[in-house]
């Protein structure tokens, strides 16, 4: 018994090193398994829902609405639980891969399952909000798998082998070379340098995070400013235009890193608030039902 | 009198370097050029910022020389006098000049307080690269989110609730359980839509029956009679069993407490704006699909056919017949021989329908005086009442003594004619004309002989009798026994008793069915462009009155099909027919309801004469009836307005 038990482990392990070597993520998790899961899942309701016929109309109060209904309010609770499970390191067999594959895609499911439990009839009431915060939460949710497929590519082509704390560090050098470099020059031209000096590089709401526009940056500014100024010594401003432009490059590269991360995480502030405001809407929809019952 | 400039620097263990030097002179120049004496690597420093002196070696006097100030005591200064005993503290740009006095010499101590730039500082790296930094928390967003979608709507509803617990009518405007409003309220409901506690009286219990009957008073009985006298094992046997989905339901009924049976059952609520809508079919056929057979392994006797679809499933129709002379009217056995019904009339229908023939050209004849056409019609004679559903009985004065008169005598222009319906009366009549006048004119009363033209109507003795004339009768019994006998007047369509020991001459009741299918409502309004023959079709060929001529399933399904269009036969103009279009469940007395909007429009062609109710006649004068002498309005032929408008 024990052999067996050991057998099978160590196949597992065996499949385990496999999906290691062959890099599998959590969207080809076990072949596409819970994508199969759900796909089938979404099938057999919408065939089924063409099939019977339920009485007087189609909505989630016929038999088939709740079962719909409770199937998907218990799958959004589960679909929460990410993250917890998520902060709980465990070594069971339902790693946290296979756990975010299912969330993945029995979250995707959850488009069909909810909307078919409507019965396509929507209104303006607690009911629709539901539906419409947890599709809210859905496409938040599809955003993030896109963009985590897509995106840490570009995250790691900006960042050149470099750590973010290298690509401040590389700021800082700038600055401290501007700050040398600038001593000779004139008060006049000194400001723009102070200036860029007192930039802070993560500053900027999350419209420029997002965006990765900085129409106001003080570096840019300070680079216009020395160009076009005439009244230093010619040597020393040339050096600190030179410094000027290394920063603003190096600039760039960060601030490019932030706008990727940005882009990468704003999905997070959308799906876990309105994942809760979702939980507040689904228990007032419950409790509505039953308590007008 | 001396300046000391003190430079501390800090090891990387923390330790504290002091130095010490000594100023020469007694100005001391500060600035960012290296010409200065002190001097300040600080681009926020001017190139020649300021100048220190001192005039007794105590007190410092500060004087800024370029125009940029400096930050003394926190406001921006361009001359500053200090005690050095009492110690001061200048900023110029990110350093910090600090006197003091030590050994009776002015100790100027510089130090770098603020980072060189911006960048410099230390940073937080999770919070700075991610977007924490600029973002309101995740989790902070939860509990925002969260807690004004259950203030809003969670508490503010049960708040509302709460607050008009026992209100009949809420106040106008918004109440915050409207938000919980599944669907648009019906509607014969819409008023209702701010009281949602009108319905949901108490909180977690489904709607009641009470809640209903609340307003609906005594309206119909909540069951159909068959369905309340019925036992309840009875009815529980004839539930067909039930399904999955059916079992899930069952299952959330029991478990959430929601009864079945209540009026919502089947009047569903919620289900969007406009006529709430006819019971489906499937409310029957749940239980009358198959019921027999259940009723039957269940011990016990089923009274009704089974039926599922009108279209498929449905017994043949049972009218209500009398199977003999008069026998009281009871339901017949479809398939157990011709149908027959004795109403107590002789009344051959082939004959009166035909085409050509003797009764065609006698209506053709009164056309303009009675609304016939080239021949008779059904509608010549029968007439449906007002609700649509029973036929009103044929009556000798209006619907048969156009051509069938009982003029027997005119005096001075004054016809008199026997009573009908009083056989009494008749031999009285007889008598008392052979007493007080010997006949004058031959009685002409008789059988159906041919007529001579011209002389025809009840406005004169009726001359179509002429065997009449040949065998007059000149004494009193003999025209009375020739009115009663085969060939007399009476005797054409009624059954007659000759006289027995204390009776005179009888004539057989007649007993006309206004409603023969006294399950089902057959409308024959909303039937008004379909010719009657088209449905009666036996009516041509039938030769005696006790041919049952009501249609049969047949003709019905010749346009009706099941509620979902199933059908038997090929249908042309199919209409879907639920079980509620004909049957009516709560035995009210009354038509089965129908939303409005599936009710056929009551429209009549211009060519028809306007219902009265159209004009807003508040007084008539006159007849209101179609008289039998005053004919000014015909039915145009092409039309089916069949009953004399």
């Amino acid at each position: 018994m024990a052999s067996l038990f050991q057998r099978r482990r160590s196949k597992a392990t065996q499949t385990e090193r496999v999906r290691e070597r062959r890099h599998e993520g959590f969207l080809r998790y076990a072949n596409f398994r819970w994508a199969k899961i759900s796909g089938g899942l979404c099938l057999l309701i919408i065939v089924s829902y063409a099939l019977i016929d339920v009485t007087p109309r189609p909505n989630g109060g016929s038999w088939y609405g709740y079962t719909l209904g409770t199937i998907g309010a218990g799958l959004i609770l589960w679909l929460t639980a990410l993250g917890y499970r998520k902060r709980k390191m465990t070594s069971d067999h339902w790693s946290l891969k296979a756990w975010t594959s299912a969330h993945v895609y029995l979250g995707l499911s959850l488009i069909v399952i909810g909307t078919w439990h409507t019965g396509f009839q929507l209104g303006w009431n607690v009911h629709t909000l539901a539906w419409v915060l947890m599709m809210l939460v859905i496409l938040s949710g599809l955003y993030g798998v896109v963009v985590y497929s897509t995106l840490p590519a570009a995250l790691s082509n900006n960042r050149d082998e470099m750590t973010q704390m290298q690509m401040l560090e590389a700021i800082r050098a700038f600055d401290r070379q501007l700050h040398a470099a600038a001593q000779p020059l004139t008060p006049q031209d000194t400001a723009p340098v102070l200036a860029a000096l007192d930039e802070d590089p993560f500053a900027g709401g999350i419209m420029a995070r997002l965006s990765g526009r900085y129409p106001d940056c003080a570096t840019a500014a300070a680079l216009r400013a020395l160009g076009a100024s005439r009244s230093s010594d010619a040597g020393a401003r040339e050096k600190v235009v030179g410094l000027l432009s290394q920063k603003e490059v190096a600039l760039a590269r960060l601030r490019q890193h932030l706008r990727i991360r940005a882009l990468l995480e704003i999905w997070l502030y959308v799906h876990v608030p309105l994942t809760f405001a979702l939980i507040a809407a689904l228990s007032a929809h419950i409790v509505s039902v039953f308590f007008y019952w | 009198m001396s300046f000391i400039l003190r430079r501390i620097s800090t090891t990387k263990t923390g330790k504290q370097i002091v130095r010490d030097q000594p100023l020469p002179g007694d100005a001391i120049t500060l600035g960012r050029e290296g010409s200065n004496v002190i001097h300040i690597a600080d681009l926020a420093v001017n190139p020649h910022h300021a100048t220190i002196t001192s005039a007794d070696g105590r007190h410092v006097r500060v004087q800024a020389s370029e125009g940029l100030g400096f930050d003394f005591n926190g406001r921006t200064v361009d001359a500053a006098d200090i005690d050095s005993a009492a110690g001061a503290e200048l900023r110029f740009g990110g350093h910090r000049l600090t006197i003091a006095r030590e050994d009776e010499k002015i100790i100027l101590l510089v130090e770098r307080i603020d980072e060189l730039s911006q960048s410099s500082k230390d940073v937080d790296e999770a919070k700075a690269f991610s977007l924490a930094g600029v973002m309101p928390g995740k989790r902070m967003g939860a509990w925002v989110f969260g807690v004004l979608v259950l203030l809003a709507f969670l508490i503010g509803p049960i708040w509302a609730w709460s607050s008009f617990r026992n209100v009949d009518e809420r106040p106008q405007g918004y109440h915050a359980d409207q938000a919980w409003l599944s669907g648009p309220l019906s509607s014969a409901h819409k008023s209702l839509k701010n009281d949602c506690q009108s319905c949901h009286v108490e909180p977690f219990v489904a709607v009641t029956d009470k809640a209903c009957v609340g307003c609906h008073t005594g309206e119909h009985k909540a069951m159909s009679m068959a369905h309340a006298n019925a036992p309840t094992a009875m009815l529980l046997a004839a539930r067909h069993p039930p399904g999955v989905g059916e079992r899930i339901l069952a299952g959330f009924a029991k478990t959430f407490n929601k009864p079945q049976g209540r009026c919502v059952g089947c009047h569903t609520e919620h289900e969007g704006a406009g006529p709430m809508p006819a019971t489906p079919q499937k409310f029957c056929a749940d239980c009358h699909d198959g019921m027999s057979a259940r009723l039957i392994d269940a011990g016990f006797k089923p009274t009704v056919a089974d039926a599922a679809d009108f279209g498929t499933i449905h017994p043949e129709f049972r009218p209500l017949v009398r199977p003999s002379p008069g026998a009281k009217p009871m339901r017949a056995m479809p398939g157990k021989g011709a149908l027959v019904d004795y109403d107590g009339l002789k009344f051959p229908h082939d004959l009166h329908l035909q085409a050509t023939g003797g009764v065609a050209r006698m209506a053709a004849s009164f056309r303009g005086r009675y609304d016939f056409g080239n021949k008779l019609e059904c509608e010549n004679c029968h007439r449906v009442e007002s609700d649509g559903v029973r036929v009103k009985p044929v009556e000798m004065e209006r619907d048969c003594a156009m051509c069938h008169s009982l003029a027997f005598e005119t005096v001075g222009g004054v016809t008199r004619t026997l009573r009908h319906g009083e056989p009494d009366q008749v031999v009285a009549d007889l008598m008392a004309y052979y007493r007080s006048t010997p006949p004058t004119r031959p009685l002409q009363l008789g059988g159906m002989e041919r007529r001579r033209p011209g002389n025809y109507a009840e406005g004169q003795v009726y001359n179509i009798y002429f065997r009449e004339v040949a065998v007059r009768p000149n004494r009193a019994e003999d025209a009375v026994r020739a009115v009663f006998s085969k060939g007399g007047a009476c005797y054409d369509c009624h059954t007659i008793f000759a006289p027995q020991a204390g009776t005179g001459w009888r004539v057989m009741a007649v007993d006309q069915t206004p409603r023969f299918l006294s399950k089902g409502w057959f409308d024959h309004d909303a039937h008004k462009e379909t010719d009657c023959a088209d449905c009666h079709t036996a009516a041509r060929g039938s030769k005696a009155s006790t041919d049952l001529l009501i249609p049969g399933l047949r003709q019905c399904r010749d346009c009706h099909v099941g509620e979902g269009g199933a059908r038997l036969v090929k249908v042309e103009t199919a209409t879907e027919s639920p079980c509620a279009m004909c049957h009516e469940y709560h035995s009210d007395g009354g038509k089965p309801w129908m939303p409005a909007r599936q009710r056929k429009v009551n429209s009549a062609a211009i060519t028809n004469k306007p219902l009265r109710a159209t004009y807003g006649v508040s007084m008539v004068t006159g007849s209101a009836e179609r008289g039998l002498y005053d004919v000014t309005w015909r039915t145009p032929a092409l039309h089916g307005a069949r009953r004399g408008g």
